[in-house]
């Protein structure tokens, strides 16, 4: 079984390396084709009109797209992604300089997503349409549907300008490096209180309602009403035999969703001026910075494959009897 | 070019708390009744898990708490805080393309000489800086700077002629990309453009350096000026990997700035630098350039205090920063100007054939007058910018006192005027379906406008309603930015809406000369041999009341050939809290010598 196991995750891993490299061929093609110009920051009435041109030439800009690719795919082989053109600086050291920020501000709203969702969703379903229960749908398909910049803006109007409880954007205050080691995490805490509020808001709101969907469709199982007629404690039905069985399909939906945060959450990063994956991705578009655009989405596919791998193996360990059909 | 957000942030606080009030009153009228009967069913139910609960509620209070006490205020003394959009990408003046790269380049280099504002004259004025005194040789073929002996690099070692030596060397080389790449046209150089330093500097002494020029050039002081880089630190590395060097992230200075630290995508630290012969121990020790990429925050942390200034800010939030009693908002008469460019060629002959035929529709000098005559300006700037701007004659600022033509008065919005200029031409209603026709030609054309310009996007329908009147059918496309660029340079369009700023000094030929090949600048192709002929005599003038002279004769052209529709200059409003005193806002930069500012106490 072992074996089996591992040959089928050899086999997943080369398919995912498959899927990233279409990914940057895509992507080196449809950023060259698509029109504008990475030298048009030089374009300006006290710059020399010919330093674009010779920008492009130094880029290798102006050889036909196809030698251009051959040139990129043996560097790519290489493990060098190129120099991006706006930070002058190799493409893997400006992403590493966004990536550990995006990777612990997503997963620890995600945490708290999950956590508080879970919490939520028990809550609802130990009484059916009670009064906790209808509150909180209507309250969850309203934070749904509101647009996560009108809640951003809406929490930083509230607890940063009304109250002036925390500040409003930035991740660390000036003084920083005088801190303390205890400081320096307290001021951590406060700057991200507000943001990881505003990621977390909509995504509770999903991830609840799935759940308690689920929750309450296995309730309705006629196992369930046979374990009662036996006897069982209602506790040990929900935890040992409901959830178990009602927590699949939102792995799915969390290892999608962490997937698609993990790539950048763009409004939130604006909103609160954070140095994330979102941004970066942004700028290096509207710039054309071609290296970096390719470099942002090869970490933003590769992190989308890798958590959708994670929900993958957590419901195969969950349920036997699934593992062969997910990790083929 | 940054992520800019043009939702106004008071509209928004307003839609959201519509939106909230609307669903919960909804939901609270739609379970009304069960609900209250509920809740006072239930009431001794509900207490006791309440006080079951009081530790969450006191963790509740205990967070808000240390969100509340401020380990200490951001705004300490001496310290003064500048919010921009975003983060600069290298410290090296060689690369300073952007505004914000050039404003803290500034502060950490230092040039030869230190240009300041001459309200007066409306132009630039030399002063000493790292040359005590500078003196030109009879026939103005050479210049020699003598240095001062008391400026240290941050890393100990002593400023000399050496560096200066240097610099032109580096600036100018092909291999290094600086921005002053292909501009030293008056130095001795190689076909590639690169200083040949043999020829063009005698270095006396360690603080003595002549630089001798081109026979029969005209040069000038200000082409001497740039910020000039440390030769030991830059020497050894290879030229071409300059542009990519860490030396660019921990630069060794000698400005009155030295960098203290950089928190990438949050804040740039610099603090005074105490050795410098610029330093002043009254004025301010510390100053912060936070990145605060989006536009309504950084207005939002202006209010709060978190920021003391803010540039370009947006007419719509000048009346609620006015509220505000600690901030005062400056309007500066701006550099930059917003125009609608009209094909004045062919362009698509041209690029088939390279031939040069005047354009069907815009061709003709009376038509472009005729638009211009047809677009109500006024009503954009009153309504619009609320008259934080001027409208633009031609494409001199109106900063330039003395170069720019006060006899010449804008085209004042008549549409009588325009129908008749148009009708002189040949452009008549013929078949009466309110489009002008010429023969077979209609008078219709796409208008191509920047995406995500609210300015620019209510110029435009101002525009195409305008020109309805008179008979001239306008559609609005918008685009991306970098598209609209990438189709000015190819020509590929009719016309297009963008703005254009101009340089201190004045430099003209770039953008107005007509040969297309050497100035791809010239996006509205304009061609007139005329002005060819007075920018020619501009670049080998030196005497400032005769280029004067030379540059009303240019407006005067431009005038009557109207190119493009030279809209209105906007200005730069700077906000910034009134604590910061001693301040010069002026049009080389709200931050110039921002080493001279003194804070009040408070």
């Amino acid at each position: 079984m072992k074996n089996r196991t591992a040959k089928l995750l050899v086999k997943r891993i080369i398919s995912s390396i498959i899927i990233l490299f279409l990914i940057i061929t895509f992507i080196f093609f449809l950023v060259r084709l698509s029109p504008g110009d990475p030298s048009q920051k030089f374009i300006s009435p006290s710059l020399s009109p010919n330093l674009a041109e010779k920008v492009r030439e130094s880029l290798n800009l102006n050889e036909p797209v196809h030698m251009q690719y051959i040139g990129f795919l043996t560097s790519v082989i290489q493990g060098d992604l190129g120099v991006s053109y706006n930070f002058r600086r190799d493409v893997i050291s400006v992403i590493m300089d966004y990536l550990p920020f995006t990777l612990l501000f997503t997963t620890m709203s995600f945490i708290l997503q999950m956590i508080i969702s879970f919490v939520l969703a028990v809550k609802s379903v130990k009484k059916i349409n009670g009064f906790f229960d209808r509150t909180l749908s209507k309250l969850t398909l309203f934070l749904y549907a509101a647009p996560v910049f009108v809640t951003g803006v809406f929490i930083v109007f509230i607890f940063s300008e009304l109250l002036n409880l925390f500040p409003s954007s930035g991740l660390k205050s000036y003084d920083f490096q005088d801190y303390n080691f205890l400081d320096k995490i307290l001021d951590y805490l406060k700057h991200l209180i507000l943001p990881i509020i505003t990621l977390s808001l909509a995504e509770i709101a999903i991830f609840y309602r799935y759940l308690r969907d689920n929750l309450e469709d296995v309730f309705n199982k006629l196992f369930v009403l046979n374990l009662r007629a036996n006897g069982v404690f209602e506790r040990d039905i929900l935890f040992k035999h409901v959830i178990p069985n009602a927590i699949n399909p939102l792995i799915t939906i969390a290892g999608i969703e962490l997937g698609i945060m993990l790539g950048g959450t763009l409004i939130v990063e604006v909103v609160f001026g954070l140095p994330g994956m979102g941004r970066l991705t942004i700028d290096s578009i509207l710039t054309r910075d071609y290296p970096l655009v390719i470099g942002c989405s090869l970490a933003a596919g590769t992190l989308i494959i890798l958590a959708n791998l994670i929900a993958d193996i957590l419901k195969a360990s969950l349920d036997r009897r699934i593992l062969e059909g997910i990790l083929r | 070019m940054g992520i800019r957000c043009n939702l106004s942030l008071k509209s928004l606080y307003l839609y959201t708390i519509f939106l909230y009030t609307f669903i919960s009153l909804f939901v609270f009228i739609k379970q009304n009744n069960k609900l209250m009967l509920k809740l006072l069913k239930n009431i001794h139910n509900i207490l006791p898990v309440i006080i079951k609960k009081l530790y969450l509620i006191i963790l509740f209070c205990s967070l808000l708490f240390t969100g509340g006490c401020e380990k200490e205020s951001p705004n300490r003394q001496n310290r003064v805080i500048i919010g921009i959009s975003s983060d600069i990408s290298s410290f090296n003046p060689l690369f300073a393309f952007s505004v914000d790269e050039g404003t803290i380049s500034e502060l950490l280099y230092l040039s030869l000489i230190n240009f300041t504002w001459d309200e007066e004259k409306g132009n630039i004025n030399p002063g000493p800086m790292l040359a005590k005194s500078w003196e030109w040789s009879e026939d103005s073929s050479s210049i020699t700077f003598y240095l001062r002996d008391d400026v240290y690099w941050s890393d100990g070692k002593k400023f000399n002629a050496e560096d200066i030596v240097f610099s032109f060397d580096i600036y100018s080389d092909p291999d290094v990309q600086s921005r002053l790449y292909e501009t030293f046209s008056d130095f001795y150089t190689d076909e590639k453009n690169h200083i040949d330093i043999e020829k063009t500097f005698e270095v006396s002494d360690s603080f003595k350096v002549k630089i001798k020029f081109l026979p029969n050039s005209t040069p000038t002081l200000s082409e001497t000026v740039f910020h000039l880089i440390p030769k030991h630190i830059f020497k050894d590395i290879e030229r071409k990997n300059i542009a990519t060097s860490e030396a660019n992230f921990n630069p060794v200075t000698n400005g009155p700035f030295i960098l203290a630290g950089w928190d990438k995508t949050q804040s740039i630290r610099l603090k005074a630098n105490k050795n410098s012969f610029l330093y002043k121990p009254d004025c301010i020790d510390e100053l912060i350039f936070k990145i605060v990429p989006d536009y309504s925050s950084r207005v939002t942390q202006l209010k709060k205090k978190e920021i003391d200034l803010v540039e370009l800010i947006k007419t719509e939030d000048i009346k609620g920063l006015q509220n505000e009693e600690y901030l005062k908002i400056t309007p500066q008469i701006g550099r930059e100007y917003d125009y609608v460019g009209w094909s004045n060629i062919d362009h698509e002959l041209y690029k088939s054939s390279g031939k040069i035929k005047p354009h069907k529709l815009f061709g003709s000098p009376a038509v472009r007058r005729a638009l211009t005559y047809a677009i109500n300006r006024k009503e954009i700037l009153d309504e619009y910018l609320l008259g934080y701007g001027q409208l633009a004659v031609g494409p001199i600022s109106a900063i330039f006192k003395d170069a720019v033509d006060p006899d010449l008065k804008y085209y004042e919005y008549d549409l009588g005027k325009a129908k008749s200029l148009l009708d002189t031409e040949g452009w008549k209603d013929i078949d009466n379906n309110g489009i002008l026709e010429k023969g077979n030609l209609e008078f219709k054309f796409k208008l191509y406008i920047p995406s995500g310009n609210p300015r620019r996007s209510y110029a435009a329908t101002v525009i195409k309603n305008n020109l309805k009147q008179i008979g001239i059918d306008v559609a609005i496309e918008t685009i991306e930015l970098g598209v609209l660029i990438d189709n000015m340079y190819e020509k590929n369009m009719d016309s297009w809406m963008i703005g254009w700023y101009v340089p201190i000094p004045l430099n003209l030929k770039f953008s107005w000369y007509s040969d297309l090949k050497k100035n791809p600048y010239n996006f509205a192709s304009y061609q007139n041999k005329e002005a060819d002929q007075i920018l020619d005599e501009i670049s080998i003038e030196t005497n400032p009341g005769k280029l004067n002279e030379l540059y009303k004769k240019f407006q005067k052209i431009i005038y009557e050939d109207e190119p493009v529709t030279f809209l209105y200059w906007v200005d730069n409003i700077v906000a910034y809290n009134r604590k910061i005193e001693n301040i010069d806002i002026n049009p080389l930069g709200a931050i110039h010598h921002c080493w001279e500012w003194t804070v009040k106490e408070q």
